[in-house]
């Protein structure tokens, strides 16, 4: 199909691959592994020779890299971009790089949508790459900074982008930081929901809406950068 | 007036902005509107007008070195700008600002903050809203909406000029009715050319209640340094066989590229020229006939034509006139170089426009390329074709 796999073997299975131009909201607890699990599928998509855009609001766009480099995967750089929303807000003059845009803050949405924009017209014109995962890591900031009506409207404007672009989109939602009337609102915006639970020490994986009906609980490990699913229940 | 420093605005706006006036950029998300704001300010600095900036999307600092990376210093000019910091209590920050919103979220806060900041500033100071639109998100839609009618009735009052950066997020139709056909005297919009991905930025004036305004689109670039540009993507550069083409592409690039063997082209010339606030890609055609197919190719969607010609081969001129009907340069904006000026026997520009029986507003400019003699003027010239300049 003319579409995306997660790169998580069983996932992918059930649900039988993600079409172009979906968006996805990933929602867990803290401390799940959200941010591995996010990896993963920036990876995966990599591997493939798709592109990557990581908008992060929580550190700054060199650690991203640096998790990769600190578990030996290589990545393509010409096909990653990062917008990193918390390097100026440290007081840190830095300049931006080839494969990291500086926004002045997480309550610059302008800025960080013109940058998403920029790479994604660098991915599509100049180097001819036809599929791009946008992952936001995460709402949960944004939210922490914008109101929910606010982050809603700049939600509508790049899902409706990524729909455009045939890109698919991941967004990191904490579960637990937020009232069920703001994820309901969000969760109109999404094509899925990747779920992610906790069961005193165990966790477990799904995926909601990307087929007629969700898929089973996968338990999954960390193993360093790995994410192994064991099995449904 | 003050002008906006953008090029070819202040000529759409008949010469830029009264006392009084208020004016917003309408930016589609996405697309690099905020730097609209910043080169007006910076520019109107530089002409040591007084200035405002109220900064609601980053804190001072880092508002001042977003300047920095357009090549733009506004530190030089501190003792003529006001910064209102309308951020740093957002997010618990200390502010050395004279002027701070303690409150960002509360529109009565922000109001007694501007009004004060436009009563202390020199009368016919440049105010600019540096995010319009985080105001409203923060605190509404329709408070800000009134907020906007009392800033601007302060305009008026105090002969000063309020520009707004605004970024058309999805509000209410009734709020983008308001910003668009209601409170600003002057909308300017500044949009993205969008397939998959937004593939190219575009600005026009939407509305200017002083001026008999052109309804015209330019297409822009920003660069890094130099701010916004208007960029025209396809200046075509023909005229017959070794007439001096590629040497008048390359004398007028900032950069250039040849595809030729033995010395003539026999692909195509590729240069790209950022001169005084335009910035076009070039592409100059072979001249000999066998590759007639090949300039029907490179011809599409140009926006104006070179025709290059040898001042001392009249023999060339029916070549010529024949490869501007294979370009259908006719339909477009062209300007003619005389070239080879330098050499004895060079006909004159009268003597061309004879033989050639051209009307007299096509420009035949006298150039000698080897030089660069004439080619600047030349595209100076062609580019007011192009973009309908006076």
């Amino acid at each position: 199909m003319d579409g995306y796999f997660l790169g998580l073997d069983k996932l992918d299975e059930n649900i039988k691959g993600i079409r172009a131009g979906s968006n996805i909201m990933l929602l867990g607890p803290p401390m799940s592994g959200k941010e591995t699990i996010i990896n993963n599928i920036v990876y995966n998509g990599l591997k493939e020779g798709e592109a990557a855009v990581i908008v992060t609001t929580r550190e700054p766009g060199e650690n991203v890299l640096q998790w990769f480099e600190y578990n030996n995967l290589e990545i393509p750089l010409e096909h990653i971009g990062i917008v990193d929303c918390v390097t100026k807000t440290l007081g840190v003059p830095t300049a931006d790089t080839v494969n990291i845009k500086r926004a002045s803050s997480p309550v610059d949405l302008t800025g960080i949508g013109v940058k998403i924009s920029q790479f994604l017209e660098d991915f599509w014109m100049k180097k001819n790459i036809r599929k791009t995962r946008l992952c936001i890591n995460s709402l949960s900031t944004m939210l922490m900074y914008s109101n929910i009506q606010t982050v809603f409207r700049f939600l509508h404007v790049f899902t409706g982008r990524v729909k455009a672009a045939g890109a698919i989109g991941i967004y990191l939602v904490e579960d637990g930081m937020h009232d069920d009337q703001a994820i309901a609102t969000l969760k109109q915006l999404f094509d899925g929901v990747i779920e992610v639970k906790q069961e005193e020490d165990d966790h477990f994986i799904r995926v909601v809406g990307m087929g007629q009906k969700p898929s089973p609980w996968y338990e999954y490990t960390i193993d360093g950068a790995d994410l192994v699913l064991i099995g449904g229940d | 007036m003050v002008e906006t420093g953008i090029p070819r605005l202040d000529e759409f706006l008949g010469d830029g902005i009264p006392a009084g006036k208020s004016m917003v950029y309408f930016n589609h998300p996405g697309v690099e509107g905020d730097v609209f704001g910043m080169q007006t300010l910076h520019h109107n600095l530089s002409k040591d007008i007084s200035c405002v900036f109220i900064t609601s999307s980053s804190n001072p600092t880092l508002t001042k070195d977003q300047f920095t990376e357009f090549g733009w210093s506004i530190q030089k000019f501190e003792d003529k700008l006001t910064i209102v910091d309308a951020y740093s209590s957002l997010v618990g920050d200390l502010s050395n600002e004279k002027y701070v919103v303690s409150d960002p979220e509360n529109i009565e806060n922000m109001n007694e903050i501007i009004i004060q900041v436009m009563k202390d500033v020199p009368k016919k100071s440049v105010i600019m809203v540096g995010s319009l639109s985080t105001i409203m998100d923060l605190c509404g839609e329709e408070k800000t909406l009134e907020a906007i009618k009392l800033w601007n009735k302060m305009a008026i009052l105090y002969d000063h000029v309020i520009i707004y950066n605004f970024t058309a997020w999805p509000y209410s139709e009734s709020t983008i009715k308001v910003i668009k056909d209601e409170i600003f005297n002057s909308v300017i919009s500044v949009g993205g050319i969008a397939e998959r991905v937004i593939f190219g930025q575009y600005f026009g004036v939407l509305k200017a209640d002083w001026a008999d305004h052109k309804a015209q689109s330019m297409l822009f670039r920003v660069l890094r340094p130099g701010g916004i540009k208007i960029y025209i993507p396809k200046i075509l550069v023909t005229g017959p066989f070794d007439a001096g083409k590629s040497t008048f592409v390359h004398s007028l690039s900032t950069r250039a590229i040849s595809v030729d063997r033995l010395g003539t082209t026999i692909a195509l010339d590729h240069g790209h020229i950022d001169h005084k606030g335009f910035s076009a890609d070039i592409f100059g055609t072979p001249g000999q006939e066998r590759f007639d197919p090949i300039i029907k190719m490179i011809s599409g969607e140009a926006m104006g034509i070179f025709l290059i010609v040898d001042s001392t081969a009249p023999k060339d001129f029916v070549r010529a006139k024949q490869m501007l009907e294979i370009t259908k340069g006719y339909g477009l904006p062209y300007v003619i170089i005389a070239n080879k000026q330098d050499i004895p026997g060079a006909m004159s520009v009268d003597n061309i426009r004879s033989q050639f029986n051209i009307p007299e507003d096509v420009p035949i400019i006298p150039a000698i390329a080897t030089e660069k003699k004439g080619v600047f003027e030349a595209f100076e010239l062609l580019v007011e074709k192009i973009t309908g300049g006076t």
